[in-house]
């Protein structure tokens, strides 16, 4: 049982990490607290429900289409609206922020109609001794880890994550050494975005699709983020993983309902013991 | 100037008989809707107590409200008290989580204080579904019927001034201005003698005192709650969308604020019912980056104008 649950929270909480990066890219190189990330999430799940079941294709070769086009919405959101709160008190990029999300939800409520959608795909699952786990969820752990595991790679070595990393320890430093913040910021809305609609994408083949999916992701993410690090990268995976596994580990000992409320009191805790996370540091 | 301060008191005077003779007359939408703009009114009037004078962004706000809802409705509900004591009870049950969350969360710092915030509102909502027995979960909670619209119009009302007088009070007072040395640099504050955090816990305390008690009246008056009518963020936003619009750190910008946004919303919701969070979202977008300093800041800006306004 406990196998189970150590399993099903590891799975999870790769996911977890993935879409908790975006929001802590943001918040790294911008200081702005995206409310709209969890909606962005939901759109990459529309992405691919209609690609799914529109034309047909494998629900995870959706996922580079769902990513791109939610690349596009985040860069015109940081071109026309978000980059006019980069730098300003925190209220400002929260309402702006929550102004866009209840927007996109809106729409999506209109566009997509709130029916809950699913993705029937891969429905079985594996079952290696005594564990069962469904198919789906293993191979979005994968995806989530590589894809994961890919953003890391490019903030490390090349000369555009380099400059990402450079921009978030520092705007004027960056600035001085020529680098272009302006656009630097517009991508790393993008790519936050697209990681955000990697999420949604393998999520759709999981849990069902509708337009208020992503409320709580957005908060999720900020446990992530708060448990990892705000700014750690690679903190982002470790509290991925601890979300999961305390989120499952409750729902064991407590109920699921009361998971919440357990990863609600750590985070507290983390932000009155070590308010720069587990890993400390902005270590980018 | 002195001619406009002498013409205030009476002004204030004629505007409060006229609201209090208003349900004699007016037809019960008017009345609902009126006792709607003196929720607003206390809830936003209360956000400012906190966040417009120290600065610190409570983001969930609304978690007050709710809290206030669900204590009235179990009492009314299960241990038949009257909603008067009840909306009292709300009240301190607001304190008292205030109380708990203020400890640990006003010694975090800018954002970190708002993810807290917001983090609360969803405990608490994953809290009132678990316990089920007794808030109802999910199903929510129905109160007897009563038809108590007139006197909570009244009790509301004298809500939305007590809460306006308070700020009055304490932005002409020196625990006013300490507030707002906080707000202006916590550090400096500090560094002249000034204990922050009792201070904030103070500000945080009474800030939530309205929302309780406005939310036991509210949960009266529809006389059915859910977790999701009670706790939802839009509610907080809302609230501080009406601060900005009317202008932070004043006495009389929530009160602007609630009335224009409440009729904009009316409008705008009585026109296009399927699209009204979108436009709502585009009201908030246009508030923060049209007009953060509200309509008051922009004319204490232009005119000298008293901070007491």
């Amino acid at each position: 049982m406990v196998g189970q649950v150590i399993v099903s929270g590891v799975l999870s909480g790769a996911l977890y990490a993935l879409v908790a990066l975006g929001l802590a890219l943001i918040f790294g190189v911008m200081r702005v607290i995206n409310i709209a990330h969890g909606p962005l999430l939901m759109l990459g799940a529309y992405v691919t429900f209609f690609l799914y079941s529109r034309l047909g294709l494998n629900p995870y070769l959706t996922v580079p289409v769902a990513m791109a086009a939610l690349f596009v919405v985040g860069v015109l959101l940081q071109r026309t609206l978000v980059f006019r709160v980069v730098d300003a008190p925190e209220l400002s990029s929260l309402l702006l922020t929550f102004g866009i999300s209840i927007a996109l939800v809106n729409l999506a409520q209109n566009l997509f109609t709130s029916d809950l959608r699913a993705v029937e795909y891969l429905t079985e699952s594996w079952s290696v001794g005594p564990l069962s786990v469904s198919k789906a969820r293993v191979i979005a752990f994968v995806f989530a880890l590589g894809l994961t595991g890919g953003a890391f790679l490019f903030l490390k070595t090349t000369r555009l994550g380099k400059a990402i990393r450079a921009t978030s320890q520092s705007r004027e430093v960056a600035l001085v050494c020529g680098i272009d913040v302006g656009r630097i910021h517009m991508l790393t809305f993008g790519l936050a975005s697209a990681l955000a609609a990697a999420g949604g994408a393998l999520l759709a083949v999981i849990v069902a699709i509708q337009p208020e999916m992503g409320g709580v992701w957005t908060f999720k993410s900020f446990l992530v983020i708060v448990l990892g690090g705000a700014g750690n990268y690679p903190g982002a995976l470790l509290g991925g993983l601890l979300l999961g596994l305390v989120e499952q580990l409750s729902s064991l000992f407590l109920t699921t309902q009361l998971s919440e409320v357990v990863a609600y009191v750590l985070l507290v805790l983390v932000l009155l013991v070590r308010p720069s996370g587990l890993l400390g540091g902005r270590q980018t | 100037m002195r001619l406009a301060r002498a013409a205030v008191l009476p002004a204030l005077g004629v505007a409060l008989l006229a609201l209090a003779c208003y349900p004699l007359v007016g037809t019960g939408y008017g009345v609902r809707a009126a006792l709607q703009v003196f929720m607003w009114i206390a809830l936003a009037g209360s956000w400012n107590l906190i966040s417009g004078l120290t600065g610190y962004v409570s983001f969930g706000h609304v978690a007050f409200f709710g809290a206030g809802a669900y204590t009235g409705a179990i009492l009314i509900a299960s241990r038949g008290w009257s909603w008067p004591a009840a909306a009292l009870a709300g009240g301190a049950a607001a304190i008292v989580l205030a109380l708990l969350i203020g400890y640990p969360c006003l010694r975090l710092k800018g954002p970190y204080f708002a993810i807290a915030m917001l983090g609360l509102n969803e405990v608490l909502r994953a809290l009132v579904s678990y316990f089920e027995g007794l808030t109802g979960g999910g199903n929510g909670l129905s109160l007897p019927t009563l038809d108590a619209t007139r006197p909570i119009y009244y009790v509301m009302g004298a809500l939305a001034a007590a809460v306006t007088a308070l700020t009055y009070a304490i932005i002409t007072s020196r625990f006013g201005l300490r507030l707002m040395t906080i707000r202006e640099d916590e550090v400096a504050a500090e560094a002249m003698g000034i204990d922050t955090f009792r201070h904030k816990l103070a500000a945080f305390l009474l800030s939530a005192v309205g929302p309780g008690i406005a939310g036991a009246l509210t949960a009266r008056d529809q006389g059915y709650i859910e977790p999701l009518s009670v706790f939802p963020l839009a509610v907080t936003v809302t609230m501080i969308v009406m601060v900005l619009f009317g202008g932070k750190g004043t006495v009389w910008g929530p009160v602007l604020g609630a009335v224009a946004l409440f009729v904009i919303q009316e409008i705008v919701w009585a026109r296009y019912p399927y699209v009204h969070p979108l436009l709502f979202g585009a009201i908030i977008v246009a508030v923060v980056l049209l007009m953060p300093r509200g309509v008051l800041g922009l004319l204490q800006l232009r005119y000298r104008l008293p901070r007491t306004i």
